[in-house]
């Protein structure tokens, strides 16, 4: 079990609100999708793959069968998900430090909310609320979301290159190649493994790998 | 809320080397000393012994108050200990302070040459205390003989607390065993006599930016470049305000309006500070050489390829500001002579105004209008730990009422000196490199995380693995070359 498979991170944060404050947050949510200027600050964050916010209402709660207890439950919850690279407090301090008064309008009156700074309380009420992850896959875990748009891009600008060069002359070709160059120099850096952004998830590695390899 | 008392700095209790660059105030010498104190009430003795000669943070007004050394003196965890500090106290410090630097090697990227198995020895011999480094004591002068007066001062403490041991296994000077750290400035180039600062072993120009913080007494000008960048023009008042104190010392608040974390009780904490002691080798052999093969295909040569990796000149102009070295070298050549005049008091009026524009281009710059790292690369050592507003990526409109919003809390404040002598850069081995003290609040979110994320990574820079050109762990490969990839 661990948050962080490669380069990324997953976070699932589940916290409750009163039904009459989800007209007000779906309405805030609304708002935000119709006008993507309120989350320029957040898309600027090459960090984050994506995330997403959704209001659960009680009975959106799963029940699998007649032998799951029913749930008595007082409140409506809001689902925040969101996978990215880097560290949890990385992650966490660049929401509050770039789009603090955001954060705020959607988390606005969720039960406990703290308000994104100050920082420390804030910390708690995400850990306080954070459902660990129990299975984590990722198809290439030495990509960051940066390194997966520069790979597309790098390889359709190829393809394209490849197409527009097929019959250039040399001269034509080296000129068109350097240009390439240029417009790829964002995109060429070396991809790697994750630095170990947790002393315990390093330890959680290391053991899986001797576990793997029949090492006590 | 913070009030204007919070401002107000209680500096006669914070240390000199905290809120004072002594490079910049004609104390070009050094010596870091380590000690070991096998005695609690020797230890606490010693500590009472040398406390009046600790160098505070008051102001030197005038060149007369400036004392001919200064001394300041700091802990580790099981320093602290030794000296029987309450655990309570204790279980207040952030884990980062209590595991040791080296607990922490995965995370700082202390591996491969720079595991600390290659750490001069005095690191080395641990007892089963884990930690025997307990106190690191600093000397910084205006000469060898102030300092070594002030060394002799403080060894003579030990006599009456031979509790406290002196540790040597300090490398340098063909010896694994000196008994302290030397550190001197290494002088700038003849032509360049007038610069403010010193160079260190690669040749590059160093301490020319420092973090201004609210309250350090600098003079108010000095914030311009220095600081956090705010919505106006960066080449003046506007563009700048002093990033919050608790960002750099404890028991003030920070960028979020909090006390940084601290031990309790606040006595104890308040006015301290973490400060971080890394001694980094520099290879100079194999950094000129490269520079020369590499410089012969790089238009501009090898000059503007230094350049490239430290985002300054090797003269100290920087390169957002000057793109070409012909600018560089005439603006250099100009500051220079007039701060020579300034300093014998020859400047005329008009001179003096010169000179002051002359010294803001040298700090007053972000990279608004080289979004592209066209001048200076996103990888280029200095653009990687301050990257100012440069982490919106051109967006102005993204964070705009806090362009720096992702770099303000990363803050440090950088001290220390090059150590011993590279006449022949031809050569990698012997003795020479940087002792770089970071001073922060929070070991995690300043220090480790600078020289992880943007020194030992680039994902913030959309680099994907590519380390800080200068800095990085570059590993060594089979034939001793060091690895890694920088795109210009
Ligand atoms: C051998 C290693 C290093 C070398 C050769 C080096 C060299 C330089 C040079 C030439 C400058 C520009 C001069 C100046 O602004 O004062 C600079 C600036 C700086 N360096 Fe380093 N450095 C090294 C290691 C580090 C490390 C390990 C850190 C931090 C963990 C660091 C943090 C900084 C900071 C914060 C600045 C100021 C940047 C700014 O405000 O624009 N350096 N360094």
């Amino acid at each position: 079990m661990s948050n962080i498979a490669g380069k990324a991170y997953a976070m699932n944060v589940i916290t409750p609100l009163k039904w009459l404050t989800t007209l007000r947050t779906r309405l805030i949510f609304w708002g935000a999708g119709k006008l993507p200027s309120t989350t320029l600050g957040l898309v600027t964050l090459s960090l984050i793959h994506y995330a997403r916010w959704v209001i659960l209402r009680p009975k959106d709660f799963p029940h699998l069968g007649p032998e799951q207890p029913k749930e008595d439950l007082q409140y409506c919850y809001m689902l925040f998900f969101s996978n990215f690279n880097g560290s949890w407090d990385q992650y966490v301090d660049s929401f509050s430090s770039t789009i603090p008064t955001g954060l705020d309008s959607f988390w606005y009156k969720n039960i406990k909310y703290t308000n994104s700074i100050p920082m420390l309380p804030f910390h708690r009420y995400i850990t306080w609320n954070q459902i660990w992850t129990d299975n984590y896959y990722n198809a290439y875990p030495m990509a960051s979301t940066n390194d997966v748009k520069s790979a597309q891009k790098v390889r359709q600008n190829l393809i394209d290159f490849a197409r527009s060069t097929a019959n250039a002359t040399p001269d034509d070709f080296q000129r068109q190649y350097n240009k390439l160059l240029l417009s790829l120099q964002h995109d060429l850096s070396q991809m790697g493994l994750n630095p170990v952004v947790s002393l315990s998830a390093s330890a959680v590695d290391r053991r899986l790998g001797k576990e793997r390899r029949g090492v006590s | 809320m913070t009030t204007a008392a919070d401002d107000f700095l209680d500096l006669s209790d914070i240390q000199g080397i905290v809120v004072k660059a002594y490079s910049r105030f004609g104390f070009p010498v050094a010596r870091y000393v380590l000690f070991r104190i096998d005695l609690p009430a020797h230890g606490r003795k010693f500590v009472v012994g040398i406390t009046p000669m600790i160098t505070t943070g008051v102001r030197w007004t005038d060149p007369a108050s400036i004392p001919s050394a200064a001394t300041n003196i700091a802990f580790t965890y099981k320093g602290l200990k030794h000296l029987d500090v309450l655990d309570a106290s204790l279980h207040g410090f952030s884990d980062e302070f209590s595991m040791g630097m080296k607990a922490r090697r995965d995370i700082v990227g202390d591996t491969g040459p720079n595991h600390p198995r290659h750490w001069d020895p005095v690191w080395h011999n641990e007892s089963e205390t884990g930690q025997h480094v307990h106190i690191l004591v600093t000397i910084d002068g205006k000469g060898e003989t102030e300092v070594e007066a002030r060394y002799r001062q403080i060894l003579a403490l030990l006599v009456e607390c031979p509790g406290v041991v002196q540790l040597s296994g300090q490398r340098g000077g063909g010896s694994d065993d000196l008994p302290y750290q030397p550190a001197a400035a290494i002088p700038p180039k003849p032509e360049e006599a007038g610069f403010p600062g010193g160079k260190e072993h690669f040749g590059y120009s160093d301490g020319i930016s420092t973090t201004f913080f609210k309250g350090c007494g600098a003079d108010p000008m000095e914030v311009i470049g220095e600081d956090k960048p705010v919505k106006g023009d960066p080449r003046t008042l506007e563009g700048w305000a002093p990033v919050a104190a608790g960002e750099l010392i404890f028991g003030y608040p920070d960028e979020a309006f909090e006390y940084p974390e601290a031990p309790g009780p606040p006595l104890f904490s308040r006015n301290g500070t973490y400060l971080v002691y890394r001694k980094l080798h520099e290879n100079t052999g194999s950094f000129e050489s490269y520079l020369e093969a590499e410089g012969a295909r790089f238009p501009g040569g090898k000059e503007a390829l230094a350049a490239k990796f430290a985002g300054r000149w090797r003269n100290g102009a920087p390169l957002a500001t000057f793109p070409t070295q012909e600018s560089a070298d005439r603006y250099i050549a100009e500051l220079s002579a007039l701060q020579l005049k300034v300093w014998a008091g020859q400047a005329s009026p008009a001179e003096q105004a010169r000179y002051q524009e002359l010294a803001l281009q040298l700090v007053a710059l972000d990279y608004g209008d080289d979004k592209d790292g066209a001048r200076c690369p996103f990888g280029a050592h200095t653009r990687r730990v301050n990257p100012r507003s440069a982490l919106r990526f051109g967006n102005k409109k993204a964070f705009a009422d806090d362009p720096g919003a992702l770099s303000n809390r990363r803050r440090v404040l950088r001290r220390g000196l090059p150590y011993g002598r590279s006449e022949t850069p031809a050569r990698d081995d012997g003795d020479h490199g940087i002792v770089i003290m970071i001073v922060n609040a929070d070991l995690s979110r300043q220090f480790e995380f600078v020289q992880q994320q943007w020194i030992t990574f680039g994902n913030d820079f959309k680099l994907a693995n590519d380390q800080d050109p200068l800095p990085g762990n570059h590993g060594t490969s089979k034939n001793c070359r060091a690895g890694g990839r920088m795109i210009i």
